[in-house]
């Protein structure tokens, strides 16, 4: 029982970062219809650029703001340049054209950067916490990914709930006609969304970097659980997105304590593919019509 | 199910001619091709095999997968398995050759198909695309879970059942020196030798043995793992005449360095009976005029298999997509609801798209695994999945004649690249990662300007001259033009 609980604590900070990537898939979805596949490769990206600014200027926070930065540019040209142009007749082109961001982003970065697992400098004690008379499994720096984490979260619903901005991007996902027709700019709403959803990614990768490694390729494994969250969490809700990525990584820790890490990807595929099957819709999801 | 394969006879045997002649007139080129040449064809032929199915899947059937990459181990594992472990074919009783083994790498696609099809049916676009996403990124994982059946990490060296005779490896500069009972060594047992650390062993690696590192389809995993350290050095002069950067040893492709220590011990090639008999005709190998008597090279025989696949498999397309089935998957494609309304089951379309692809999917793996002989999680990455995507959306997706185009732009595309990046001190990173580069932005570009692809683009080019060139003539001489590709579905 003392395992379960420390395998419990010792996921709430993958969890916490599984969640910030599934948040920004939501977003992306919320903004245009579009599951942004590239996202993770746009993460990968400027979280590089982390790492250059970092090693130039020495600081953990300078370089979060500089792949902050990044990450909302990134998000804006990747949705201006690529997806908008896309025809909406073409319901696989975009899917496809987010693939081809993915590949050029990872062959780009493996240009600039080489193709090496590269160690991203870790800011914080990364060891467990002693506290109590013995160690716990979770570390200051979980605690600063679960705090970021929760910040972003409550950051965003504020957006979402209190601000203009937000009720417009609430309407242009609900209705994007409808809200065009009420004075709403549209496409520049959906650009915003975009580089919200850049800014969110591009903190779950400085924030994964320092506890795994860097590389064009090392992210990937991250989109699947993301993927499998932001799917479980019905793909259209931030909080749906936010619970079910916590709750993938502690079934993942759990999986990892328990037997090995190689069975995690397989265990994110049978909750998928479960979920799929007796859930299309997600958790938090509402159910729509399916025409057949 | 009744009417995949319905045609008109006539039809039927005008296709079967085609790629009959298309066979036979590849065969004939091959024949006076450089064995780099026919190594290349082969992975084409092989890359087209795996394409087909991406146009029924994505062009006709719209469902975008990445998924073939891994239906492709599947085929890729059941083929070396079977051959491995099974001496004889099950209830027959007749000796196991490559032909049925491949029978069972068709049989592991069905299979395969069906289940992640029946689970994708339900699926619309995203959701279709992150399950096979993480179905192709997790195949590492289920090779590593059951490491005594799959050979974890390291994969599995598989006696691939050369026709008998055995292959001679043809001598090349700096290869001058290879005994000549090495080499009838090789001859004698009819299997591949493997390379170890012992002395013999190097000598016999003919180059033609090792993968380049754009032989995997450009995949920037791949190429970082081919680290030249691992490559085999303790040879006397077999690996001095060649660029350590450009060959990647079966060791490589398990990602792994303990990969060369682990290997040998896992060859089976004492379980397998020396004496399978040739499971390719010996009539359909050309004269041996140019080659010492009783071997011929083993890029011959690869670039014959593969193209035999990729035709029969083509011939199998072509059927499909001409026939009624292509129809059905079109109007499910264009409006589910139409055609549910016609008398069409739009979930039995998409399933049985879905199991076609996987098929051909299965075959282009049971082929990748002979022309490897090799099978492991290395050879199957994410990136191979996306090459399969990348080649078919180039080409063009819905036209079979695209994905051989795709499949030649993905094997020659990282040639033309070297080649031009040779004298001109582009660095190596920036030269391996030049192709995916361009694939990415082809296929951004592709789908924004030109989503018909290469075939597509022209094809829709031909239909406007035409158009033109009839306003221009009086209209009574006009022939009614063929509807576009794109039209016939109503």
């Amino acid at each position: 029982m003392t395992n379960f609980i420390e395998y419990l604590l010792g996921g709430l900070g993958s969890g916490a970062i599984i969640a910030l990537m599934a948040l920004a898939l939501v977003l992306t979805w919320r903004a245009t219809r579009v599951v942004n596949f590239a996202q993770i490769g746009q993460a990968m990206f400027t979280t590089f650029i982390a790492l250059t600014v970092q090693e130039i200027s020495g600081s953990w926070f300078v370089a979060l703001v500089a792949a902050i930065a990044a990450g909302a540019l990134l998000g804006v040209v990747v949705q201006y340049l690529v997806l908008r142009p896309v025809k909406r007749s073409d319901t696989s082109g975009a899917i496809i054209a987010t693939f081809g961001v993915l590949i050029a982003l990872q062959a780009a970065a493996g240009m600039i950067w080489g193709g090496e697992q590269e160690a991203y400098p870790q800011p914080f004690n990364t060891a467990g916490i002693s506290a109590f008379g013995r160690e716990w499994p979770i570390s200051v720096y979980d605690l600063v990914v679960i705090g970021v984490t929760i910040g972003l979260v409550v950051g965003l619903s504020l957006l979402f709930t209190r601000t203009n901005l937000g009720l417009s991007m609430r309407a242009t996902a609900f209705n994007p006609e409808v809200a065009r027709l009420s004075g709403i700019r549209v496409s520049r709403t959906l650009t915003i969304g975009w580089a919200i959803a850049g800014v969110v990614g591009a903190v779950a990768g400085v924030l994964v970097a320092p506890i795994s490694t860097l590389s064009p390729n090392s992210f990937d494994i991250l989109l699947v659980f993301a993927f499998t969250a932001a799917v479980i969490g019905g793909l259209d809700s931030l909080v749906g997105a936010v619970a079910l990525g916590v709750g993938t990584g502690l079934v993942i820790s759990l999986v990892t304590g328990y037997s090995d890490s190689s069975n995690a990807p397989v265990v994110a595929l049978v909750l998928l593919a479960l979920n799929l099957l007796l859930k299309p819709d997600g958790v938090f999801g509402h159910t729509s019509s399916r025409s057949v | 199910m009744s009417n995949l394969m319905r045609l008109p006879g006539a039809r039927l045997v005008a296709h079967a001619a085609f790629f009959l002649a298309i066979f036979l007139v590849l065969m004939w080129f091959m024949g006076g091709a450089d064995p780099l040449t026919m190594s290349n064809v082969a992975l084409a032929a092989m890359y087209a095999t795996a394409m087909f199915g991406m146009v029924i899947l994505v062009g006709l059937s719209g469902q975008v997968s990445l998924g073939n990459g891994a239906l492709m181990a599947v085929g890729a594992y059941t083929f070396a398995l079977v051959s491995m472990n099974w001496a004889t074919v099950p209830i027959i009783g007749v000796a196991m050759n490559g032909w049925w083994a491949m029978g069972f790498a068709l049989v592991g696609g069905i299979v395969f198909g069906l289940v992640i099809g029946g689970l994708g049916a339900r699926l619309k676009g995203p959701y279709l695309a992150g399950l096979t996403l993480g179905i192709a990124v997790g195949i590492p994982a289920i090779a590593n879970r059951f490491p005594d059946l799959f050979g974890g990490e390291t994969g599995l060296l598989l006696t691939v059942p050369y026709p008998e005779g055995g292959y001679l490896p043809e001598p090349e500069e700096g290869f001058e020196e290879i005994p000549v009972d090495e080499a009838t060594a090789g001859t004698e047992t009819g299997t591949e030798t493997l390379p170890t650390e012992g002395e013999g062993a190097d000598e016999t690696l003919a180059p033609e043995d090792l993968l380049t590192v754009e032989d995997l389809g450009g995949d920037a995993a791949a190429s970082d793992a081919a680290s030249p350290e691992v490559l085999p050095t303790e040879g006397e002069g077999a690996d001095e005449s060649l660029a350590p950067e450009d060959l990647l040893t079966v060791d490589d492709l398990a990602a792994d360095g303990s990969a060369i220590d682990a290997s040998p011990t896992d060859v089976p090639s004492a379980d397998v009976p020396v004496d399978v008999p040739a499971d390719i005709p010996v009539d359909t190998l050309p004269p041996s005029t140019d080659m010492n008597d009783p071997g011929f090279l083993i890029e011959y025989w690869q670039v014959s298999l593969a193209l035999i696949v990729a035709c029969f498999v083509g011939f199998v397309a072509l059927n499909l997509v001409r026939g009624r089935q292509g129809i059905v998957w079109r109007a499910v494609r264009d409006d589910p609801v139409a055609a549910a309304v016609s008398g069409i089951s739009p979930a039995w379309a998409k399933v049985s798209a879905f199991m076609i692809s996987s098929v051909f999917a299965a075959l282009a793996g049971g082929v990748f695994a002979q022309l490897l002989s090799y099978v492991g999680p290395g050879a199957f990455p994410l990136g191979l999945s996306l090459s399969l995507l990348v080649g078919v959306v180039l080409g063009g997706r819905s036209s079979l004649l695209g994905a051989v185009i795709g499949a030649l732009i993905i094997v020659w595309l990282p040639n033309v690249v070297r080649d031009l990046s040779d004298g001109r001190g582009w660095d190596e990173q920036v030269t391996n990662n030049m192709p995916n580069l361009l694939y990415g932005l082809l296929v951004v570009l592709v789908v924004l300007v030109a989503p018909g692809g290469i075939v597509g683009s022209i094809m829709a080019g031909v239909a406007k001259l035409r158009r033109t060139r009839r306003e221009v003539e009086p209209p009574a001489a006009a022939i009614p033009p063929a509807p576009a590709e794109g039209h016939t579905r109503r």
